[in-house]
């Protein structure tokens, strides 16, 4: 029996597919990707995320010293000087003050070097809004950061200190909670 | 991806089909892009404010009041109790108690306040003293208890000034 070469053929199955089959010639291989589904999903994140978008942006910057207290009866955030106030240091706008330590050890109720600071940032603030003839810019808002764990004992020299500086409307940061259930029902 | 319209299958005569596929190639770069700006920008904590202001300040001009007729409301918060006060009467004291999250108990604070509330409906004012060792996070949730039952109008104020 003559021995026979085995040849490169297609089973009669494959044969059988209009991919392997030589009959019809030329054969386009264009293939249309299916974007339906991709566009759905799209559509569905913008609109989530247009839904949570913040148009004042990050006024806090988070840390890992600051823990903030929860509270539910909250109001929305105003873009002013943070003060924050973490487990052992006061910050003002990023620039530092001191530690809590030393700032409460004498009995006077102000921060001499907060109440500078804030006055330069209210001079700065008047100054900037007087070029533009904006004379009653000036509320007087001041965020307090403040950790959860803080005494009211610096917390009372930073208010002060911000009062005395012309910052009378103080805002307490605070994370946003569940309201709690009322008594009556 | 091919830019162009398919509009089906050209020359030939006869009828053309009428579908026709709306090019989404710009729509999806579109929505790429913002759905980039979007995730950068967004703030994923939820931040709230508390407004207050020191004691003997107004809380701000618009709510300002007469507060003459008007009986005060104080809430003295030591670290381990608190005593409402209502036109200068005070209440017996309230004794803190926590639970594990060392988290203040305030339902008897906020049945006290709805108390005061339903005397003197129109008041909104309210004054907080605290005392030094008082923890930030107590006078937080005072000052958030008080603002759900509607005063809006919180002073703080140091015990011993």
């Amino acid at each position: 029996m003559a021995i026979v070469e085995p040849t490169h053929h297609l089973s009669p199955r494959l044969a059988s597919m209009k991919m392997f089959s030589h009959a019809s010639g030329y054969k386009t291989v264009y293939a249309d990707l299916n974007v339906t589904p991709l566009v759905d999903m799209f559509v569905i994140l913008v609109l989530f995320l247009v839904a949570n978008f913040s148009a004042t942006g990050e006024i806090l910057s988070m840390s890992n010293d600051v823990q903030l207290p929860v509270a539910a009866n909250t109001q929305e955030l105003i873009p002013a000087p943070v003060i924050v106030i973490s487990k052992q240091e006061v910050l003002v706008s990023g620039f530092l003050l001191g530690r809590i330590d030393d700032l409460t050890r004498d009995a006077y109720l102000n921060i001499p070097t907060l109440e500078e600071k804030l006055r330069e940032m209210r001079m700065q603030y008047e100054n900037l809004h007087a070029a533009a003839n904006d004379l009653s810019a000036f509320k007087g808002n001041v965020n307090i950061q403040g950790d959860k764990n803080a005494k009211f004992s610096i917390l009372k020299r930073v208010m002060f200190s911000c009062a005395a500086a012309g910052y009378s409307t103080i805002s307490f940061a605070t994370l946003a909670g569940e309201k709690e259930p009322t008594t009556d029902g | 991806m091919a830019g162009g319209m398919d509009l089906g299958g050209g020359g030939g005569g006869g009828k053309k089909p009428l579908d026709s596929a709306i090019n989404l190639v710009p729509f999806i770069d579109l929505m790429a892009v913002t759905i980039a700006f979007l995730v950068m920008s967004a703030v994923w904590t939820q931040v709230g404010a508390l407004q207050v202001s020191q004691s003997g300040q107004a809380a701000s001009q618009d709510q300002a009041q007469p507060t003459e007729q008007l009986k005060p409301v104080a809430i003295l918060l030591r670290e381990a109790s608190m005593t409402i006060s209502f036109g200068g009467q005070p209440f017996d004291p309230i004794q803190i108690t926590r639970d594990e999250k060392q988290k203040m108990d305030v339902t008897l604070l906020a049945a006290r306040l709805k108390e005061v509330k339903s005397q003197e409906p129109t008041q909104t004012a309210l004054t907080v003293t605290a005392e030094d060792s008082v923890r930030y996070d107590d006078l937080v949730r005072v000052i958030d208890t008080c603002t759900g039952n509607g005063f809006g109008a919180i002073a703080v104020s140091p015990a011993s000034g």
